[in-house]
């Protein structure tokens, strides 16, 4: 449904594409001070969970973001405090020690230290902090061929239990072990405003588009839908990050603003926990009756 | 205040009805020859006295004069003045018609009641468009419109490139009452704003209302846009119609009931979707893209005393393909009985009907299948007398109430089994009533004023549920309402005060005071708006929106009223002002209120007038000098910022020149500041993405906006026999191609991410356009 809704929004703001040219343009920019960023995730897939920490620059800055190195990175749950360490190959990337598993309903702080990011001499302390979402484990993902005129593709329809609470999930394909969606802007997150009674039941969870080559299926393979279960901030840092991502229309959008961030001191980014559940289906092959 | 004005008007009220108890009154009609269209604002003067009267929005007049000889002359812009002796023995009708000028000198630009009337008249910051002057400005694809028009005046600015939302003061564009017939329009835009709904040949009056809102009228803060439809040519069938780039229309009138009355019956359709069959994409083909605007109107003269006006709008915009589709629309229905009590006091009973809904989704046929239904509808009552017991004075009063009741969505999904789903947004039903007494009194030959006093109230009504929210804007507590069961009312005064001293029949200076109150409200934070905004009501939550504004104007005309100039300067102060959180979800969301942050908001302005008119010649130049700074908890951390539509510097240059008695050149040319922007200072990177960094919100403003339109019109040679006139119009939309930015976008680029570019987006190069015009 919120497909539609998006594709008539998009309908409108092809008509306004109608009357409308772009041009690229040369325009001078303010700069800022600089500010530590990160990102940091903890899931419940028993790995060496990691939080990247960079640094914010100009605008128009043409590089890789500046890494953040040589920072005291911690955290904490359930009484116990863990130290990360710097991977030597990717400065900037802290990991666990050893891979560990979330655990639904465990809160978790996050606490970095040592970094001098406005470079006054003076060490910085941030700190975030995140509780595990509950997740159910999914029944099923139906592939629904999907034929308008102007694309076509499968439907990934998702039938699955859900807690109770209000819950927000991200979802994420994989075809053949290969992600479809990696980037935030590619994200499809939704809430669970139109599951009702306790369960999703058949509501369209995602797209792909036979036009794309990294989407199209082909009988035999294997589509996997991770599900992740997110928290209410994450969900709120994905959606306004996308608004900013996807630009803004004078018809739709309101003023740009800066993205929602759980970090204090200034920083920016996220540090969250999400729960993750996996449901495949292989691509049947195609039916002549 | 609002005691003393209430006092005042009563003890004037109750003196000056005891002297006028031994004065014989006649009254009347004022119409046009030709058409029988009653004539709104036409000028009565007293020889004698040098009093005078004007009509009111149906026409009427009345003068109650001592016994005696008078001689009073009838005069309407654009027509010939009538001077009638008069034997004031006994109350008397006498309707009086006026025949239009043969010379073309008086139509002129935006015209004025009488030739000095902006001297004279206690309205500041009110101005009247007549239609032929806005047919001659030139049109985005030749499409004349009255919204267009009014945008070229001084204190109104454009909201967004082609948009038809205006700004007035300062203020947003929900902050204006658009009526036509007196029903509320709640959406005046087709295909995104680029037209409005008011199909210039069924329209007879554009009135704007930008400082000095009459008291009659309430429930918007910046400004009121009465538009009348006409009423129907009584004397013989007559039509007129056009053939335009992208649209054509059509107007039917004529006399009915042995012409005790008249209807007027008129249509307007796009026609870009006849054009999409030919399209090789067979996608395209099947698109349906089309507004139609459809007005009627009937009237009929019981008898002297009894006269009764029906009047329907009806609009819509349908987008749609095979896969999706958008139709939105309002409509409008006014039944309208106008009753003299006697030969002094004037009354009119409407009942109005009026609604604005949009209905997305998939086919009917498709599967899986999705609707959403959005509506906003209201039902009102309204009683309106105007007594006239003498020249010097006339009082107005009445009461009025509306039931508004707005279905955010209702959203209807049904699987591939058949099985449907239905998701309603609570509707919110709420009552907004309104009653009011004023007066216009003139002492002397230099000094009038004009008091009034509204009451409004607002009440909410069951069945609701009502969201309780913390200092978070987090829902903690939510209540339900029974039907019916009112839950929360406010009430309001709102007195409205405004001075005239004529310094000499060139020279005047004028004062106003008025505070208006806001009620309702857009959930649109978007700087051109969409059909699926929605509107939401004061509550609990959120209190109602209060402006006080204070204005002043001089007013000089030179050569002999050739030339009119004005400066007006004005302050404005607004309460509970409304803007929305960042990244605020306006749409389909329960929880809107929590989404609402509200504050203070500051605005003043300078607006510098000058018209000129002449037999060749006509044209105006204004210039306004404003800012609008709003300062709201939780929104850019509280710190003052620029209100979205705050454009210091405003420039309009209007002028229309007749090389002869067939062809006609105009020019319009418009420069404003750049609209305020939030500009990037930084940016980071997150999962491949980057995200900027902002410090302020609208600390920038986009370049600078000109454009200049022309067009030639060419009248058909006059042949005495023919039954019917034609011309021919050829307009230029942008003359120079400038491209102004309509939005201003930084995107990664795709190749190497880490590269980010300024990308503008322009609406509208150069666009020329061609329209035939006839009437019969």
């Amino acid at each position: 449904m919120k497909k539609v809704q998006l594709h008539t929004i998009g309908m409108l703001i092809l008509l306004t594409g109608l009357f409308s040219c772009t041009e690229i343009i040369d325009i001078k920019l303010d700069s800022t001070y600089t500010r530590l960023v990160v990102y940091g995730v903890i899931t419940t897939d028993s790995v060496q969970q990691e939080v990247q920490l960079t640094a914010s620059t100009d605008y128009f800055y043409t590089e890789n973001p500046p890494v953040v190195k040589g920072a005291n990175v911690s955290v904490s749950f359930d009484n116990n405090t863990v130290f990360l360490e710097e991977d030597e190959e990717n400065p900037g990337t802290y990991r666990f020690p050893d891979p560990i598993r979330g655990v639904t309903g465990i809160t978790y702080t996050l606490n970095i230290s040592g970094v001098d990011i406005d470079n006054d001499g003076t060490f910085e302390l941030y700190d975030a902090t995140t509780t595990m979402p509950q997740i159910e484990s999914a029944d099923s993902v139906v592939l629904q061929k999907f034929i308008t005129p102007f694309f076509s593709g499968y439907n990934l329809a998702l039938w699955s239990p859900e807690p109770t609470g209000r819950h927000w999930y991200n979802y994420k394909i994989f075809r053949n072990g290969e992600p479809v969606n990696k980037r935030l802007s590619d994200f499809r997150v939704q809430s669970d405003d139109f599951a009702n009674d306790g369960y999703i039941s058949g509501i369209p969870v995602g797209f792909l588009n036979d036009d794309n080559e990294d989407e199209l299926l082909l009988p035999g393979d294997i589509v996997t839908l991770e599900i992740n279960s997110i928290t209410e901030s994450y969900n709120k840092f994905i959606v306004q990050a996308q608004n900013e991502i996807f630009g803004n229309n004078p018809l739709f959008s309101g003023p740009p603003a800066n993205v929602y961030t759980n970090l204090n001191n200034d920083a920016l980014g996220i540090f969250t926990a999400y729960a993750i559940d996996r449901v495949s289906k292989i691509v049947p092959a195609p039916s002549f009756e | 205040m609002s005691r003393i004005i209430v006092t005042s008007v009563l003890f004037i009220f109750f003196t000056i009805s005891a002297i006028s108890q031994n004065r014989v009154t006649v009254s009347g009609y004022l119409r046009d020859s030709q058409t029988g269209e009653d004539l709104i604002g036409a000028n009565i003067a007293i020889l004698e006295t040098g009093s005078g009267t004007i009509t009111n929005q149906y026409g009427f007049y009345s003068i109650s004069l001592s016994p005696g000889f008078y001689t009073l002359i009838y005069s309407y812009i654009g027509f010939q003045s009538v001077s009638k002796p008069l034997n004031f023995i006994e109350d008397s009708e006498i309707d009086i018609e006026l025949k239009e000028s043969a010379q073309e000198i008086e139509e002129v630009v935006i015209t004025a009641e009488a030739s000095n009337s902006n001297i004279t008249s206690l309205e500041t910051g009110a101005t009247k468009l007549q239609m032929k002057t806005i047919r001659k400005i030139p049109a985005l694809l030749g499409e004349v419109d009255v919204i267009k028009a009014i945008q070229l005046l001084p204190g109104v600015q454009v909201t967004s490139e082609g948009s038809s939302g205006f700004s007035v003061r300062g203020g947003s564009p929900d902050q204006n009452l658009i009526l036509l017939d007196e029903a509320t329009v709640y959406n005046a835009s087709h295909l995104l704003g680029f037209f409005s709904v008011f199909n210039n040949d069924a329209i007879k009056d554009v009135k704007l209302y930008k400082g000095d809102i009459p008291a009659r009228s309430g429930g918007r803060l910046a400004s009121l846009l009465d538009v009348r439809m006409k009423d129907g040519n009584n004397k013989e069938i007559s039509g007129a119609g056009g053939i335009g780039t992208i649209s054509s229309r059509l107007t039917l009138e004529g006399p009915l009931f042995s012409q005790k009355g008249s209807f007027l019956v008129a249509g307007r359709r796009t026609y870009a979707d006849v054009f999409l069959p030919l399209a090789r994409d067979t996608a395209i083909r099947d698109n349906a893209l089309y507004f139609y605007d459809l007005n009627g109107k009937i009237n009929y003269t019981l008898n002297e005393n009894n006269r009764f006006y029906l009047s329907a709008y009806n609009g819509k915009d349908i987008f749609s393909n095979d896969f999706a589709g958008i139709s939105f629309g309002n409509s409008t229905f006014t039944f309208r009985w106008n009753h003299l009590f006697s030969k002094k006091l004037f009354s009119n009973f409407t009942l109005i009907n009026s609604s604005y809904y949009y209905n997305l989704g998939t086919p009917d046929d498709a599967v899986p299948r999705f609707t959403w239904l959005s509506k906003l509808t209201d039902y009102s009552v309204k009683a309106d007398f105007i007594y006239y017991p003498l020249p010097e004075h006339t009082f107005r009063f009445g009461a009025s109430s509306t039931y508004h009741i707005i279905s955010p969505g209702e959203i209807i999904t049904q699987n591939g089994e058949g099985d449907n789903d239905t998701t309603t947004y609570s509707p919110n039903y709420t009552l907004e009533s309104g009653s009011y007494l004023s007066g216009e009194s003139r002492f002397g030959k230099a000094f009038s004023v004009r008091y009034g006093l509204r009451y409004s109230q607002f009440d909410n009504i069951g069945e609701a549920v009502f969201y309780e929210y913390d200092n978070n804007y987090q829902v903690v507590d939510s209540t339900e309402y029974d039907k019916r069961e009112i839950f929360n009312t406010y009430r309001g005064l709102e007195p409205r005060l405004a001075a005239n001293f004529k310094i000499n029949e060139a020279n005047s200076i004028k004062f106003s005071y008025s505070r208006t109150i806001q009620y309702l409200q857009l959930a649109s934070n978007s700087s051109a708006g969409t059909p699926l905004d929605i509107w939401f009501p004061a509550s609990p939550n959120i209190k109602p929106q209060l402006s006080n504004q204070y204005s002043a104007g001089y007013f000089r005309n030179f050569l002999d009223n050739k030339l009119e100039s004005s400066i007006e300067i004005y302050y404005k102060q607004m309460d509970q002002s409304i803007d929305f959180a960042e990244h605020a979800q306006l749409i389909l969301n329960r929880y809107l209120e929590g989404e609402v942050r509200t504050g203070t908001a500051t605005s003043a302005g300078a607006e510098l007038f000058f018209r000129y008119s002449d037999k060749k010649f006509s044209g105006w130049l204004s210039y306004t000098y404003s800012r609008t700074i709003r300062e709201i908890k939780d929104v850019n951390n509280g710190n003052p910022y620029s209100a979205p539509y705050d454009k210091p510097n405003d420039l309009a240059v209007v002028g229309s020149y007749d090389i002869n008695d067939r062809v006609n050149v105009s020019a319009n040319w418009i420069y404003s500041s750049g609209l305020p922007y939030t500009l990037p200072v930084g940016r980071y990177s997150i999962e491949g993405n980057i995200l900027p960094v902002y410090i302020g919100r609208n600390e920038y403003r986009l370049p600078d906006y000109h454009r200049l339109d022309i067009s030639v019109t060419i009248k058909d040679k006059t042949r005495p026999k023919r039954p019917w006139s034609s011309e021919w119009n050829f307009s230029v939309y942008n003359a120079y191609a400038r491209k102004n930015v309509w939005t201003l976008n930084f995107l990664q680029d795709d190749e190497n991410p880490n590269i980010t570019y300024a990308e503008m987006t322009y609406l509208f190069s150069i666009i020329p356009a061609i329209t035939y015009n006839f009437k019969f």
